[in-house]
């Protein structure tokens, strides 16, 4: 009786590790392959401890041009969420030699990619609100946000500013904000178009 | 740690014993990539070729479209640029060394890995029989990154630029009134061009390695029955029936662009009336908008004073608003114009109101202004920032769609008191697009008299999407006269010596305009 049950037992387990066994060979290369620390691919858990070298722009010495730097940001799942790590880069504060172009208190709120690659970035109303003024000031603000997003995400071709989940004309009455801007270089120190 | 190594390197053996048995399975099931490796989802179709351009010549790079996307092969990119491509069975990863430098790419990431640096792809390392494909794209954004050669890909021409040569972006649009039709060829960079006629064509020759043309064909074929790049550097455009003779201007320098109008002309005898729709003599006639047809001298000019109500603009350190500086050098400029030229000023506001930005450009276009003029002070995060800006508009690509439809949209309307007349249909929202050139001619000027009037050493002439002249149906631009978050400046911007200098700037900058504009071809 004993020894019949420890044939059934055996057999059953054997069933159970060929089953697994197959199994594993359908789905265990992901496990097996996950990269180092430097290797695209890793899964969503690991992909919050990456970072890549994303290129943020910030306002240089002449407070007229954006300078371009280098700074590590977490690697995003996908577009969409590298977009919005990009952009909260470019929100928080500046290495020390430098300014922010973006307004006090400014906050991202959402940010979606359409399949024709425009960036649409919902910004809280600070980036209005608490905006200095001037054709300057603006297009600091305004292309520091586009050229970080083209820059480091060449799949996005446009970006759209909303405030607060709308449509606005400019933020301080000058750039027209009404649809997606291209990147534009022009205002940044000493940089040419990857593309 | 140890359980982990071993438990893999047990799931290895499983797997080679399984893949002996499992092979054949496998390559029949193609349908499950994902197993197989190999990143199909659809057939790939034919992509074209691009283009690549070097000091040896021009050759093609074989390209292949899958899941929309233009894909070239891993081996052909190696033999061009003398790379060495290895594949990664774990982690599953492909190589691609140049010299001592090495990018990884991963099969099912949009991306490439060059010692720590990532660089997004449009599409991911892709598998297609023994061949891995890659964006085109990787050659321009990716390579470079280890190549110790220059690379430029250009998406629209789908040209790859190798090493360090000229090759300007040529554009074409036509202005088409009748009995001229006016062909502008835009250069970026600007390079220096020389015309010939040589029979029945006219060849522009660009001072430049080769050319990345974007020509559209022309309107109508009475003058001109085609236009194409032949290389290596020369537009040839081929002359219809209707044309005689040409004239040309000297190219005008917009930034890094360079503009070169060449206007095709009929016979000396050639009666007006054979151009197409033309609009008849009316009593009424010159009371009605006339939207690309001749010029007249300047009559009407508009000041646009920024801001103004509870939109203060810039503030300055010791309390100065932009909106004043803005409103008081505009009543000065007003009075200056009207008094010296004779001619017709309006402002946008004259107290502190806040006009939105359709309203100001209507009192342009209502008025059928022949300027509109934007005045502003501008504002910057460091306090050492200096100088006088002017703007006009930077047409991305949906306004230059919307310059070229204004030439195309036209259309024949009966007027008051009997005929018809050819109107050239605009959308408000882009009615600028039509007078970009002359705008920047125009911005040249004030800088040069800003420079000469008002004292101001550090100006400079700048393009950008600016909302408040995007309307404007006439030659427009924005005017930042110094910057209030100097505090230096912020003095200067508030004195009536400055004021009046830029006052005394912009009628100077209008004559000269009136002259431009007589001089220049129509």
């Amino acid at each position: 009786m004993t020894k019949r049950r420890d044939i059934l037992v055996y057999a059953v387990l054997a069933g159970v590790l060929v089953a697994g066994l197959i199994v594993l060979f359908f789905v265990g290369p992901r496990w097996l392959s996950t990269p180092g620390p430097v290797q695209p691919g890793a899964a969503a858990g690991a992909a919050e401890a990456r970072k890549i070298r994303a290129r943020l722009f910030f306002v240089g010495p002449d407070g007229e041009r954006l300078s371009p730097v280098e700074q590590e940001v977490p690697l995003g799942d996908g577009p969409a969420e590298q977009a919005r790590r990009i952009v909260e880069a470019e929100l928080s504060a500046p290495p020390t030699t430098y300014a922010s172009p973006i307004p006090a208190g400014t906050k991202l709120k959402t940010i979606f990619l359409t399949p024709k690659g425009e960036a649409y970035l919902d910004l809280s109303p600070e980036v209005r609100t608490n905006h200095p003024g001037g054709t300057t000031n603006e297009v600091l603000t305004v292309y520091a946000l586009v050229n970080a997003l083209t820059w480091n995400l060449p799949a996005i071709t446009g970006v759209q500013i909303l405030v607060d989940g709308k449509e606005v004309d400019t933020l301080a009455g000058h750039l027209d904000l009404r649809r997606p801007l291209e990147q534009d270089l022009t205002y940044a120190n000493g940089q040419s178009s990857p593309q | 740690m140890i359980t982990s190594v071993t438990t893999r390197r047990v799931f290895h053996a499983v797997y080679a014993l399984l893949g002996l048995f499992l092979a054949s399975l496998l390559s029949g099931l193609s349908g499950l990539s994902g197993l197989s490796g190999v990143v199909s989802g659809q057939a790939p179709g034919s992509g074209g070729s691009v283009t690549v351009l070097s000091r040896d010549g021009r050759r093609p790079l074989p390209a292949v479209e899958v899941q929309g996307h233009s894909m070239v092969g891993l081996d052909d990119l190696a033999n061009l640029f003398q790379l060495t491509i290895r594949e990664d069975a774990a982690p599953r990863a492909v190589t691609v060394t140049y010299k001592d430098r090495t990018i990884v790419l991963t099969p099912d990431q949009a991306l490439a890995s060059m010692s720590g640096r990532l660089v997004s792809l449009p599409a991911p390392l892709t598998r297609q029989g023994r061949r891995w494909l890659v964006p085109v794209e990787f050659a321009g954004v990716a390579l470079p990154l280890i190549y110790d050669t220059k690379l430029d890909y250009r998406p629209d021409s789908r040209l790859l630029i190798v090493g360090d040569m000229r090759v300007p972006h040529v554009v074409a649009l036509y202005d088409d009134t009748g009995n001229i039709l006016r062909v502008t060829l835009g250069i970026t960079p600007k390079a220096m061009t020389s015309i010939v006629q040589d029979q029945n064509r006219l060849l522009v020759r660009i001072d430049a390695d080769a050319l990345d043309p974007a020509l559209l064909p022309p309107p109508q074929q009475n003058f001109l029955t085609g236009i194409r790049a032949t290389e290596p550097n020369t537009i040839q455009m081929d002359l219809g029936s209707r044309f005689a003779s040409y004239r040309s201007s000297t190219p005008i320098s917009t930034g890094a662009a360079a503009q070169l109008t060449i206007d095709l002309l009929p016979a000396a005898g050639e009666s007006t009336s054979a151009g197409p729709a033309p609009a008849p003599p009316e009593p009424n006639a010159s009371n009605l908008p006339v939207f690309g047809g001749a010029r007249s001298s300047i009559r009407t000019i508009v000041l646009d004073p920024g801001h103004g109500g509870d939109d203060s603009g810039v503030k300055g350190t010791a309390g100065i608003l932009e909106k004043d500086v803005a409103l008081a050098v505009a009543r000065r400029a007003k009075s200056v114009i009207e008094g010296r030229l004779g001619i017709r000023v309006l402002l946008t506001r004259d107290e502190d109101t806040k006009p939105d930005a359709d309203t100001r450009a209507a009192v342009a276009n209502n008025n059928k202004a022949d300027l509109f003029i934007s005045l502003h002070a501008n504002g910057s995060p460091r306090e050492s920032a200096q100088g006088a800006l002017i703007y006009y508009l930077n047409l991305d690509h949906s306004g230059e769609e919307a310059r070229r439809q204004s030439q195309a949209d036209r259309e024949v309307l009966s007027i008051y008191g009997g005929g018809s007349r050819e109107f050239a249909l605009l959308d408000w929202e882009l009615a600028q697009a039509a007078h970009v050139q002359e705008s920047a001619a125009f911005a040249g000027l004030i800088e040069q008299k800003m420079r000469a009037m008002a004292n101001v050493s550090a100006v400079s002439v700048q393009k950008a999407p600016m909302r408040g002249l995007t309307a404007a149906n006439m030659p427009a631009v924005l005017i930042e006269m110094g910057y209030l978050s100097n505090p230096a400046e912020e003095k200067t911007l508030s004195s009536a010596e400055f004021q009046s200098g830029v006052a005394q700037a912009i009628a100077e900058a209008v004559i000269a305009f009136r002259d431009y504009l007589e001089q220049a071809p129509r």
